[in-house]
């Protein structure tokens, strides 16, 4: 069995996201390195170096992420892969599941996409997430972990 | 179970008459800092008498409080009614309570009652924090809620209520084991943290003026300076000598008082754990609510052929769901023996993981490389931290120091991956881990909630992954294996989450 991709929707949203994230350092040092008493292209490099280095890691960090992260369902229960530098894979018994959460943001909403969110009785990790489905998988797939019930909570 | 109506039920049974009292204590102790600052340094102002005013209030809102506090045995689970102004009314259904633990300090033992938490399965804070019930009432509640939770025995009157059922005593802890427990903890050093933190809390300036100004005032600064250097140096290490033996004792007084006549024993499916001399501490570890037991042993406990046991209680501290780094919401350890023989520990698990038994298990080992990544690892931090300082201060005298450390860097590698391994058995795994301080988990495979494989850029070097296993039971001991060769890390983990049939 192979694990399954999501949707491919969630790159869009984590590009917005970064976009916006990135805003604020590129203002945070654009403030200070135009208002300092240095070659004004000397602050145009700097800033412009930053904003090349952003730019990048938009383009490149959601789609690295998109690929690593898959998922599979298993007939004990789920498997989730995610992480670029830090990588870690969930094993989550159905069984433990104890509720679960579908949520979509405004972004999400507008690209379609969902993160189902897996709650457990555990210490740790009591929440197990696994972004970018799908929205109507991601009901599916919650409706599927649940249909056994999980009556052996602890 | 009868199915009436819990709404219609109405709690009668009161607190105990001196209630009120232990409530205002419980107040006050709020203001303990504040208090002491006012008893040590400024009893003779006057705002001190008027600060002793305030205390009225709370008294009457601590008697007020008693006055209303009503609790009872509902058809399906304790009711509390409760409230200064705002009435509140707690139901906690029979089957959710997970353990009555009660806790007597020296004025409770006077009086003949206990402070009563109710624990559930929620986590976090206790349920209900019930201040303060006579010991029979007490007796009464236990036997009550656990007969309910039996299956639902006919409600039997107050005053027929059953007997305890037998109990066998698995440890007792003497003086001699105490004062070795007190030489291996050291929680002097906590005592002698902990004043200097009043200091600080009642005003440095004034208190150190007060206290710790005479002693150095008196100190022979100009005879210290006067004598030779050796005398100066055998003067600086008698007086770190002095310390260190000084919070030993220290350390040993506070094990013979804390843990005084500690007593783990068996009834039916449950361990009772009593102590205290003082505060007299009494836990209930229900069997089939531990989740895992750890065992540790430190460099003075092998200096002492001991070990520590302890274990995890589902609910008994999680992290908060909405706060990831929340700190565990109760520090008291659960000790099954705070010392022990080796021996003695492994009977211990057995009494409370039936199903485990340590005997002829297939130990695995870390991954093949392990040792020579850990090897790097320590080497890099060492040249990186010890030799450029080295250097500018000895020159090339610097390579006497810097190199030999390596091949102990190297023994301490061995060690630590000789002495790291898992096992894994139809029902249980046991992690160990580490060689100054060894430590040894035993999780029962059904209470795993969920298991991740993680893997950093430099496991991934290394072809490695760490495995973390998570129950309900949060501890501070975080039960993972590094270093696992990445194919067996996932194997291992899809084993454990493929629970065995129950």
């Amino acid at each position: 069995m192979t694990a399954k991709p999501v949707d491919r929707g969630i790159v869009s949203v984590w590009r917005w996201n970064a976009m916006l994230g990135g805003f604020v350092p590129l203002v945070a040092a654009g403030v200070p390195l135009f208002t300092a008493r240095i070659p004004l292209a000397a602050a145009v490099i700097a800033e412009a170096t930053l904003l090349a280095a952003i730019l990048a890691w938009i383009a490149w960090y959601p789609a690295a992420r998109y690929r690593h992260l898959a998922w599979r369902l298993e007939p004990g229960g789920i498997f989730i892969r995610d992480g670029v530098f830090f990588r870690h894979e969930s094993f989550v018994a159905r069984t433990r599941i104890q509720h679960t959460d579908v949520s979509q943001g405004p972004l999400q909403r507008h690209y379609g996409v969902a993160e189902l969110k897996l709650y457990t009785a555990g210490s740790r990790f009591t929440k197990i997430e696994l972004p970018g489905l799908a929205h109507g998988d991601a009901l599916a797939l919650r409706d599927e972990l649940q249909r056994e019930g999980s009556d052996d909570a602890v | 179970m009868p199915s009436e109506n819990a709404a219609g039920f109405v709690p009668d049974r009161r607190l105990h008459r001196l209630s009120w009292l232990f409530v205002a204590i419980g107040y006050l102790k709020q203001f303990l800092f504040a208090i002491a600052g006012v008893v040590f340094l400024g009893a003779q102002n006057d705002y001190a008498l008027w600060a002793l005013l305030g205390v009225i209030p709370l008294l009457a809102s601590a008697a007020w409080q008693q006055w209303i506090y009503r609790y009872g045995f509902g058809p399906r689970g304790l009711v509390i009614h409760e409230g200064l102004f705002f009435r509140n009314v707690r139901n906690i259904d029979y089957q959710r309570v997970e353990n009555i633990d009660t806790e007597r300090h020296v004025l409770h033992r006077l009086f003949g009652v206990a402070e009563v938490r109710i624990e559930t399965s929620s986590g976090g804070s206790s349920e209900a924090v019930i201040r303060v019930l006579s010991l029979q009432a007490v007796r009464e509640m236990r036997d009550r809620i656990f007969a309910e939770q039996q299956g639902g025995e006919p409600v039997v009157p107050a005053e027929s209520a059953p007997e305890p059922a037998a109990e066998t005593v698995l440890l007792r802890l003497r003086a001699g084991e105490l004062v070795r427990y007190g030489l291996i903890d050291n929680r002097g050093m906590i005592i002698v943290a902990a004043i200097i933190g009043l200091f600080a809390e009642v005003g440095r300036q004034e208190a150190i003026e007060r206290y710790v100004q005479p002693v150095i005032d008196r100190f022979p600064l100009a005879d210290f300076a006067a004598v030779g250097a050796t005398i100066q140096v055998l003067l600086v290490v008698s007086a770190i000598a002095g310390l260190v033996a000084g919070t030993r004792i220290l350390s040993v007084l506070l094990a013979l008082v804390t843990l005084h006549d500690f007593r783990l024993s068996q009834s039916n499916d449950d361990l009772r754990v009593r102590y205290g001399l003082l505060t007299r501490i009494s836990l209930t570890l229900r069997r089939p609510r531990i989740q895992a037991v750890h065992q540790t042993e430190s460099l003075l406990h092998r200096l002492f052929r001991r070990v520590s046991l302890r274990v995890d209680l589902a609910g008994g501290a999680t992290l908060n769901d909405q706060q990831h780094n929340g700190q565990p919401s109760r520090e008291r350890k659960l000790w099954l023996a705070p010392v022990c023989t080796k021996d003695k520990a492994a009977e211990l698990v057995r009494s409370a993981l039936p199903q485990v038994s340590l005997e002829g298990l297939d130990w695995q080992r870390l991954s093949p490389r392990a040792r020579w990544r850990l090897f790097r690892l320590l080497a890099a931090l060492w040249l990186l931290l010890a030799a450029p300082p080295a250097f500018w201060l000895l020159g090339v005298f610097a390579l006497a120091v810097v190199l030999p450390v390596l091949p102990l860097l190297w023994l301490y590698a061995h060690l630590y991956v000789k002495c790291t391994g898992w096992a894994l058995h139809d029902d249980f795994l046991v992690l160990r881990r580490g060689w100054l301080t060894r430590r040894q988990s035993v999780v029962p495979r059904n209470r795993i909630q969920s298991v991740r494989v993680t893997e950093s850029p430099f496991d991934r070097r290394y072809r490695m992954a760490g495995l973390d296993v998570d129950t309900a039971g949060a501890s501070t001991a975080r039960m993972r294996i590094p270093f696992l060769d990445h194919d067996t890390a996932r194997s291992l983990a899809a084993a454990l989450y493929a629970l065995p049939a129950r």
